[in-house]
């Protein structure tokens, strides 16, 4: 019998020296995984018989390979053990991770996951099976390797030239890393690019998430129509693909369809129940469509599932808290605001603010308008306690209650901040003059958007004309008062990161102003995502840095 | 099973039974596994006994993860169908890691001819399935020899065959297999027939493998390179 080539291979990958965990919940399944592990010569074999367990190794060891099975009984199941170790950096990139499970799952089709683990292997496994998938999975490793780090860095740019040079070299990686490249351009603001990608693997096969990409982009186009029809093919196509069910979903609410958005996010919920952010979406939209029952449902589920999930956030315990509003039942809305602030005070500098503001919801809609500008009151008092304001949804929708209930002053200062932080957004300044036209304020609202706006642009004027002029560090120091002012603004977000590349560009590298520009850069980027000039300013300031050692640029990410 | 919602118990019961039952399997097959490396026939009289119950546990989990994947509904767009390129190297080095030790402790040579680097899309735990369900047949029938052959046909199919050299299958398997792979097959009562149910299974498998109006094909002959059983699975 002839020898298989991954049995040749073992000599290249040392398996011996590498730090190992095994996590399942049957004893018998560990001895075996920890028998075949010996027999490749491992010697730093860790185990844990439950995801609790696991989480503890891996916040104290550096693990290379973890064998994790998917059922682990109560508490964490294996995919909740991988998300959290890899939001929590509790892994390295070049960690292989393995999922196992009895069967072929829901879980092991592409799109069901955010994080997905290396690869998934099914029982019985044997030392042959583990063997031959270990050495795949390294190698592929090895040719992501600079991609996935230039990724991490956000060289969106750098990371898709390299994907092209790795096509040349590994043609039976073609498609992994023609997905990769598509999603590089989507990233970059280039979706035209990401398109032509998709295209040239559905010339060679029907692949329905290359399908599904050329969806999002039309999704993102605007032409929801045809997004809503593709990602229906594609769900006829594979039933089991479930992030075409939440991007048509997102299409529907696009085209104001709340009950068909509404009813594919529920339907999708049973096919894959455990996705924490699935619930939430799926409590959201049955509120806003007044199905106060599937609001209830999934926010109770929402929670249940995020129990033992880093993926948890506040935002089904504040749902929940408006459904029991909703259900004239305001003592347990009461109830879940005061856990949701003990719960989640420590990560969530908003959540006072937040919580008050459901408050007001609460009682506004369950008619005590009395205690409704009660608290309507102490949320302008807690604005007036600090200079920093919430994200924007929260913004519009404190505004909305403010004027609800009578309050005037802090919500005209408040919309008025949402316009300087947007002034170039159309479809935001007109939703911010509808709250004004609701509070029977049209024509005070036209002016302070007006005058807001001029605000903001003349701000950002003048940093410009001072870089066009050629007063590089004056430009600089513009720019960062103009950022104190509105910190929020993306074009004077990217100018002022433009005019710091210039500086760095004309007068040489400085640590601390490339920093500053990398700051300034990821803040955008958490604002909004997948900018084209976000892509190419990181490539430029890549470029200028003196060294280009791995992590350097990453520590300041 | 997701449109049941009258029977949740039974699904939940028979899927933590599964769990249970393939963590069992795992430790029966590793283990033998291991018995049988360490020992020879001269140094484990039971030798012969222990290479048979390998290859019943392989049955044993063959049919276990066809009656999941069926009562999954494999065929219907209800199961959760993975293709993705693959290096017929890799497919070939899986398949080899199943087998090798039930081959060896048999005394049997599997022959392989195929192009390592060849690129093809398929669900791969699938067709490992299946090419595994069908080596341990050929094991069965074989008198030494089972030979595992791939190759692109002249009209662009990926054919898989496994050959033996022992006496072919029967007249009966012949025909049941003509039945399982006929598009009618959906009637067929497969119950009547040991081999019904991994050959039903593979059928559809190959069915299942789609690409511009085609679909894979399954049959059973006698003859190839050694004139034995040939198990011949086209993917488009």
């Amino acid at each position: 019998m002839n020898a298989p080539a991954s049995l040749k291979a073992v000599g290249e990958i040392d398996w011996a020296d590498k730090n190992y965990l095994v996590v399942d919940d049957f004893v018998g399944v560990r001895q075996l995984l920890r028998e075949a592990l010996r027999s490749l010569g491992a010697k730093n074999i860790d185990q844990a018989s439950s995801g609790g367990e696991a989480m503890g190794l891996l916040t104290r060891i550096r693990y290379d390979v973890v064998l994790c099975d998917y059922n682990l009984g109560d508490g964490k199941n294996g995919q909740q053990v991988l998300e959290e170790a890899r939001v929590r950096n509790l892994v390295n990139p070049s960690t292989v991770w393995l999922m196992v499970s009895a069967e072929k799952s829901v879980e092991s089709v592409m799109g069901a996951a955010e994080h997905q683990p290396d690869a998934y292997l099914i029982k019985p496994i044997t030392e042959g099976v583990l063997l031959t998938r270990l050495n795949r999975v390294w190698h592929k490793k090895q040719i992501f390797r600079l991609i996935d780090q230039a990724y991490a860095e956000k060289d969106y740019l750098r990371a898709a030239r390299l994907c092209d040079a790795a096509i040349e070299g590994h043609k039976a990686h073609e498609i992994d890393l023609l997905r990769m490249k598509a999603k590089l351009m989507e990233k970059s603001g280039e979706p035209v690019k990401a398109r032509e990608v998709y295209e040239r693997v559905l010339e060679q096969r029907e692949y329905q998430w290359a399908r599904a990409g050329i969806a999002k982009i039309r999704m993102a186009n605007g032409e929801f129509e045809q997004a809503r029809q593709s990602f229906q093919s594609v769900i006829a196509e594979n039933r089991y693909y479930i992030d075409a069910y939440d991007q048509l979903a997102l299409t529907y609410q696009n085209l104001g369809k709340l009950d068909e958005a509404c009813a594919i996010l529920e339907r999708a919920a049973k096919l894959s129940p455990n996705s924490v952010p699935r619930q939430r979406n799926l409590g959201n939209v049955a509120l806003k469509v007044g199905n106060v029952q599937l609001a209830e449902q999934a926010f109770r589920k929402c929670i249940l599932i995020g129990e033992y999930s880093v993926m948890k956030t506040p935002d089904a315990y504040l749902g929940l808290a408006r459904v029991c509003g909703q259900k004239n039942d305001a003592k347990e809305a009461l109830r879940l605001l005061l856990q949701v602030q003990r719960e989640f005070a420590a990560d969530y500098p908003d959540i006072a603010l937040r919580s008050k503001i459901t408050e007001g919801l609460v009682y506004h809609e369950s008619g005590d308008y009395r205690r409704a500008r009660k608290a309507g009151d102490e949320l302008e008092a807690l604005l007036n306690a600090t200079e920093d304001r919430p994200d924007i949804p929260t913004c519009l929708e404190l505004a909305t209650l403010l004027f609800a209930v009578g309050v005037k002053d802090a919500p005209v200062e408040l919309l008025c901040y949402v316009i300087r932080n947007n002034h170039d957004n159309p479809l935001l300044l007109d939703e911010v003059q509808k709250i004004f036209d609701k509070a029977r304020l049209g024509d005070e609202g036209l002016e302070f958007i007006r005058v807001s706006k001029k605000e903001a642009t003349d701000l950002m004027n003048q940093g410009v004309l001072l870089w066009k002029t050629g007063k590089l560090m004056d430009a600089v120091e513009w720019m960062r008062q103009a950022r104190k002012k509105v910190p929020n603004n993306q074009r004077i977000l990217f100018n002022a990161a433009q005019i710091l590349v210039s500086h760095l560009q004309q007068h040489g590298y400085d640590g601390a102003l490339s920093a500053e520009a990398y700051e300034v850069l990821h803040h955008v980027d958490r604002l909004l995502p997948g900018q084209q000039r976000f892509a190419q300013l990181m490539e430029q300031l890549a470029q200028l840095q003196p060294v280009l050692e791995s992590g350097t640029i990453a520590e300041v990410a | 099973m997701d449109d049941t919602p009258d029977a949740p118990e039974l699904s939940l019961f028979l899927a933590s039974t599964a769990h249970d039952m393939k963590n069992s399997i795992s430790v029966l097959s590793g283990t033998l596994e291991r018995l049988l490396v360490d020992a020879s026939p001269q140094t484990e009289s039971a030798y012969p006994q222990m290479a048979h119950m390998l290859y019943q546990t392989k049955r044993l989990n063959d049919n276990l993860m066809q009656l999941l994947a069926l009562y999954k509904q494999v065929g219907t767009p209800a199961y959760p169908f993975d293709v993705q390129p693959l290096e017929l190297g890799q497919l070939v080095d899986q398949v080899v890691a199943l087998e090798r030790v039930l081959l060896k402790s048999r005394g049997l040579k599997l022959e392989l001819d195929y192009d390592p680097d060849l690129v093809w899309h398929f669900d791969e735990d699938l067709i490992t399935g299946v090419l595994s369900h069908a080596i341990n047949n050929a094991i069965h029938y074989t008198c030494d020899t089972v030979r595992l052959a791939i190759r692109v046909t002249d009209d662009n199919w990926l054919e898989l065959r496994v050959e033996d050299n022992g006496p072919g299958y029967p007249p009966s398997l012949l025909k049941a297999g003509a039945i399982a792979t006929r598009d009618t097959a959906k009637g067929m009562n497969f119950l009547t027939n040991s081999a019904g149910l991994g050959l039903y299974f593979s059928s559809e498998v190959a069915r299942m493998h789609q690409h511009r109006e085609r679909r894979g094909t399954l049959r059973l002959e006698n003859g190839g390179r050694f004139g034995g059983g040939c198990f011949i699975l086209n993917l488009p």
